[in-house]
Parts: structure tokens; C-alpha cells; sequence
């Protein structure tokens, strides 16, 4: 029973972190209908930029990550910029061909620069323990993850909802055509989706990166996992996002319990593929399938 | 005047073809020790690279988990000649059973998912078959297995059956796509509401393509396992096949037979020449694979059909007759 407690506490501040992972991608679905194929190497791609300033320039936490928002968020616009919008026209299959090209990209350059070798952020929050009894163990770091998954993905949702810049995006989502008659740029709200989105994807990149070992090919790993949290909660709802990390997270921690550690990712990945077999368009989707 | 040029034309590249057939027949005879090898990924890769754009450049099934095949075709036969003591040409037999067996059951639930979803699920799918085969004694979980049986062949038996395999799966995408049925797929593909109100059954069209794909992926999947000589789960379902995959068909042409061929010559070139420097290889391929998306949707075959009017394998229905325009 007690295992059983600690695999659903585990997994729910895990679904957290999933969360966080997968709401950049289910944004930027939702805002221009594009699967970004290398939002899992935009993570990881920013967890190497965060150790490259903690080794280099700051040994602040939050200095290293403001440091690396502000470079990815370069980087993040030249690619919306350059790529992306001048191929979102041209049908579903352009787009997401691109960004496949540019996750492989990512991978073989960091291949190239840093080497095959396997990282860690280091932080203190990764040897302490909030709960410490024999019925249940929390570590810090978990919790600090669940946290700031959940409240980011607030922040972002309000965003969204409430503020002009989120009705602007959405107006530009919903309505290509009405939106510019409006006098909204949509392809310059693309970009600020993508660099809100990029703000997120650095966070998880340094929660992710925290939490768990990274090299250069690890990004794919991540993908799948944004893949399953969006596509259970729906592409494009991001309070969704939410509900879909918890499930993959319970799923998977409850699967290593009952049938075996090498069982974990297998059972989230079966939970998934059960859900999409029945609700094909994800629990909570308002966005339509293309 | 103008039929007489055609079939001049045709001539020629029915000429041209089969200079390059007996040229590929013959390799072992003439070509160097190097060469042999470096041909037999070619023509796997060309295998690889016709599925692919047969099940996305023609149906618009954009899957990006076909690699689940290729692994099931290589552990088929792996787990058939070490397990079972079978011969090698058995293995392959299986890799074919096998393949359509789990193309067939996988199709149920997967052909509800539509677009989007259709990607990332093949995807999903191709990776969940890797971990659980990695929890299976029986395959011997994530340490892999010698296939023995490969070693003492010749590098010019294990050549003719990527040949062989390369063949078939260029034969295979140009009858279908010449037949009534391919005219159906091509419909699908260009309007799925518009062919299914003009007859087309979607459902049956799409299943028969993937499952073709997915037969023929599996036999040169086995046929590269083969040439590797050892497989475990993490190399049989990586998602490094189906990048290859997709760059061979961007970079050469979707949508037509000459673009895989073209690409996985560049591909396995590429690679080989940039051998002694890991990585280098895939990103110059994947910065070719955007640029020309970006400049030249339809690859090199693209280009060179809009420059010089070219085609060897047109799928294309000319009308018979040529009236003089007026």
C-alpha cells in the first residue's frame, strides 16, 4: 500500500514536470496548427546553454537561466523567422518536415559540441528530501518542479485569456483571414507565440535538466513525451497539458510498480495509445483536427 | 513527329535502365572490394526511401514510426535463424509474415487517428515496440543478438538480396501507381473527400498501401540486419531510420520514383565520405533537407524535372492521343 501512495505522490509531481514539457508544444499547436518536431531539442538544446553559463559566466541559478532565455529567444525567433513562417503556408507536411531537419540539426550539433557525453545540472535541491518518513519520501526537487509546472502554465493561460497579446494570438489562430483585417500581423504573433513559448521550453529545459541525465540525442526522448502529454490532453488546450502530464506520469510510476521498473515508459506510452484509440482527438480538445 | 520523339525517348530510357541494371548485376565482377558494400546500403536505403515516399509522398500518410518495421523485419529474422536454427531465406519469410501481421492489427486503431495525430502515433508506436522488446528474455532484452548465421556470408550474396530487395521495391511503387489502383491512391492523396465521392474506397486504398509498405519495409529491414550482423532494440527501432528515411525522399523528390533513388545515393555517399567525422554528415544532410524544402518542395528530381523535362519512371497518364494545338 505504502509503495503504491508513493508511486501516485511520484507520479503526479512528475505529470508536472511532463507538463511543463509538453505545454510549449500544445501552445504552439494550438497557435499555428504546427507539430514541432524539435521542441524536445529546443529543451535540451537550452539545458547545454544553461550549464555553459554556470560554468563559465554565473554560478546564479536564475542569472544562468535569464541569460539563456534571452539567447534562445534570439535563436527562436530567427527560426520562426526564417523557417517557419515562410513555410506555414505551404500545407501540414512543409512545416513539419522543416522542423524534423532542424531537430536533427539540433542533435548533430551538439553532437559537435559537447560530445556524447551525458550531463547534469547541479543543484542543491536534488539531495534534499521535503517529506522524509517511512510511509512516503518527497524529494525537493520533484516538488519544486510540480510548482513551477503549475504555475507557469497559470501564467500562461492567463496570458492567453486575458491579456491583448494573448487575444491577438488567439484571434490570429482562430482566423487568419478576419485577424488581419483586424490589423494584426499574424505571422509577428507567430513569433511572439514562439517566444513565449521559448521562455517555457528553457524552464523545463532547467527543471528537466536537474532532474535527469541529458546528452545530445536525449531531446527525441522528451518529444515523445510532449507528444503523449499533449495528445492525451488535447492539442492546443493548455490547461489540458495539465491533466495529460498527470496521467502519463500516474500511468507510468503505476506501471513500474506493478509490473517492473523496465516497464515505466512502456506503460505510459500503452495508456496513450489507449486513450488516442478511443478518444482519437485527445480528452480535452477544442482545437479541430487537421 | 512528335509521337516519334517519344518513343525515341522512351527508347532511350528503357536503354538507360537497363545499362544500369546489368552495371549493378555485374558489380561484383567489375567493381573494387570497397564498392560492394558501400552499394548494399544503397539499395537498402532505396528500399527504405520507396516505402517511405510511397506511404507519405503518394497516399499522405505522413507516419513517421515505418522504422517499427525494420525492426520487426531484422529481429524476425534474428529470432528465426538464432532461436529456431532456421535458414536465413526463411528469416525472411517470416520478416515478411511478421510485418503484415503487425501491419494488419496496428491498422485498427491507428487508421481512426487522422494527421497530426497519425504522425506522432507511428512514432509512439515504433518506440513503445522498442522498449518492450528490450524487457523480452526471449530476444535477450537490451543487449541484442548475433545473428551468426550472417557471418560467413559473402559480401556478394548479402549485395544481390539488397539488390533484389531494391528492385522489388521499385517495381512494386511503379506498377501500383501505373494500376487503377495507384490512379486511387493519387486521387486520395490530392483530395480524399473529392475521390471518395467519386468511388475511391479510402479506408481499403489506405490499408492496402501501408500494408504493402510495411511488408516490403520489413524484408529490407531484415536484409539490413543482415548486412549488420547484430541487432538489439535500441539501433532496430531508432528513430535515425526514419530520418534517413525522410531526408532521402526531401532531398531526392517526393512523389516521385527517382527521388529516393537519387537520395540514397547522396545519403549513403554522404555518409561514407564523411565517415571520419560523426555528426558532420546528418547535419549538412539536414540543412539540405530544409533548404530545399524551402526553394525546391519537390527535391532534386523537382529541379531537374522543371529544367530539363525529365522523367525515367513517370506514373504519370499522358492522353493517347497528341492533337496539335491550335
Amino acid at each position: 500500500m505504502n509503495v503504491i501512495i508513493q508511486a501516485i505522490v511520484t507520479g503526479l509531481l512528475l505529470g508536472g514536470l511532463y507538463a511543463l514539457v509538453g505545454v510549449g508544444m500544445s501552445m504552439i499547436f494550438g497557435v499555428m496548427k504546427l507539430t514541432n518536431l524539435a521542441h524536445g531539442d529546443f529543451m535540451i538544446l537550452s539545458s547545454f546553454i544553461i550549464v555553459v553559463f554556470l560554468q563559465h559566466v554565473t554560478n546564479n541559478m536564475f542569472v544562468a537561466l535569464i541569460l539563456t532565455i534571452i539567447v534562445m529567444l534570439f535563436f527562436g525567433t530567427i527560426v520562426q523567422k526564417f523557417l517557419i513562417n515562410r513555410v506555414i503556408d505551404k500545407g501540414a507536411d512543409s512545416p513539419l518536415l522543416v522542423m524534423f531537419g532542424l531537430s536533427v540539426i539540433i542533435q548533430n550539433a551538439l553532437f559537435l559540441i559537447f560530445g556524447p557525453n551525458a550531463q547534469i545540472i547541479n543543484t542543491e535541491l536534488m539531495r534534499t528530501n521535503i517529506v522524509s518518513t517511512q510511509m512516503l519520501s518527497v524529494s525537493a526537487l520533484h516538488l519544486v518542479n510540480f510548482l513551477v509546472a503549475v504555475a507557469i502554465i497559470v501564467a500562461l493561460t492567463v496570458i492567453m485569456n486575458k491579456s491583448s497579446l494573448g487575444r491577438a494570438i488567439r484571434a490570429s489562430s482562430s482566423n487568419i483571414k478576419a485577424a488581419e483585417l483586424m490589423g494584426i500581423n499574424t505571422k509577428r504573433m507567430y513569433i511572439y507565440a514562439m517566444g513565449l513559448t521559448i521562455i517555457v521550453t528553457c524552464v523545463a529545459g532547467l527543471l528537466v535538466g536537474s532532474t535527469f541525465m541529458y546528452f545530445n540525442f536525449t531531446g527525441t526522448q522528451y518529444l515523445i513525451i510532449a507528444f503523449g502529454v499533449v495528445v492525451i490532453g488535447g492539442m492546443g488546450s493548455l490547461m489540458g497539458t495539465l491533466i495529460g502530464g498527470m496521467i502519463l506520469g500516474l500511468s507510468q510510476l503505476l506501471g513500474a510498480t506493478f509490473f517492473g521498473t523496465p516497464y515505466q515508459t512502456l506503460s505510459g506510452f500503452l495508456v496513450l495509445l489507449i486513450i488516442l484509440s478511443i478518444r482519437p482527438q485527445g480528452l480535452f480538445s477544442k482545437a479541430i483536427r487537421k | 513527329m512528335k509521337t516519334l520523339l517519344e518513343n525515341k525517348t522512351n527508347t532511350v530510357k528503357v536503354g538507360v535502365v537497363i545499362i544500369a541494371l546489368a552495371l549493378l548485376v555485374t558489380l561484383p565482377n567489375w567493381g573494387t572490394r570497397g564498392m560492394i558494400p558501400i552499394f548494399t546500403l544503397i539499395m537498402i536505403y532505396i528500399a527504405f526511401g520507396q516505402m517511405w515516399n510511397l506511404l507519405s509522398g503518394y497516399t499522405g500518410l505522413v507516419s513517421l514510426g515505418q522504422h517499427a518495421f525494420i525492426g520487426l523485419g531484422g529481429y524476425a529474422l534474428a529470432v528465426s535463424s538464432e532461436r529456431f536454427g532456421l535458414p536465413l531465406y526463411v528469416g525472411f519469410i517470416m520478416a515478411a509474415i511478421v510485418s503484415f501481421l503487425f501491419a494488419l492489427i496496428i491498422s485498427v486503431p491507428i487508421f481512426k487517428i487522422k494527421g497530426v495525430y497519425f504522425t506522432i502515433c507511428t512514432w509512439v508506436v515504433a518506440h513503445s515496440l522498442g522498449l518492450f522488446l528490450s524487457t523480452l528474455a526471449f530476444v535477450n532484452y537490451a543487449i541484442g543478438i548475433n545473428i551468426r548465421a550472417t557471418f560467413r556470408l559473402p559480401t556478394s550474396t548479402i549485395y544481390y538480396v539488397a539488390l533484389g530487395v531494391a528492385i522489388v521495391s521499385v517495381l512494386a511503387v511503379y506498377l501500383l501507381l501505373r494500376s487503377r489502383f495507384g490512379l486511387g491512391l493519387m486521387a486520395m492523396r490530392d483530395d480524399e473527400d473529392a475521390a471518395e465521392a467519386r468511388g475511391v474506397a479510402l479506408y481499403k486504398t489506405k490499408l492496402k498501401c501501408f500494408l504493402i509498405s510495411s511488408v516490403i519495409m520489413g524484408v529490407a529491414g531484415a536484409a539490413m540486419f543482415m548486412n549488420l550482423g547484430f541487432i538489439l532494440p535500441a539501433s532496430a527501432f531508432g528513430i535515425d531510420w526514419t530520418i534517413s528515411m525522410v531526408i532521402i525522399v526531401i532531398v531526392g523528390g517526393k512523389g516521385t520514383i527517382e527521388g529516393p533513388i537519387i537520395g540514397a545515393v547522396i545519403l549513403v555517399m554522404l555518409r561514407q565520405w564523411l565517415f571520419d567525422f560523426p555528426g558532420y554528415s546528418m547535419l549538412i544532410l539536414g540543412a539540405i533537407a530544409i533548404i530545399l524544402i524551402l526553394v525546391a518542395p519537390k527535391g532534386i528530381m523537382g529541379l531537374v524535372h522543371r529544367f530539363t523535362g525529365a522523367e525515367f519512371f513517370s506514373v504519370r497518364r499522358r492522353p493517347k492521343r497528341i492533337t496539335e494545338p491550335k
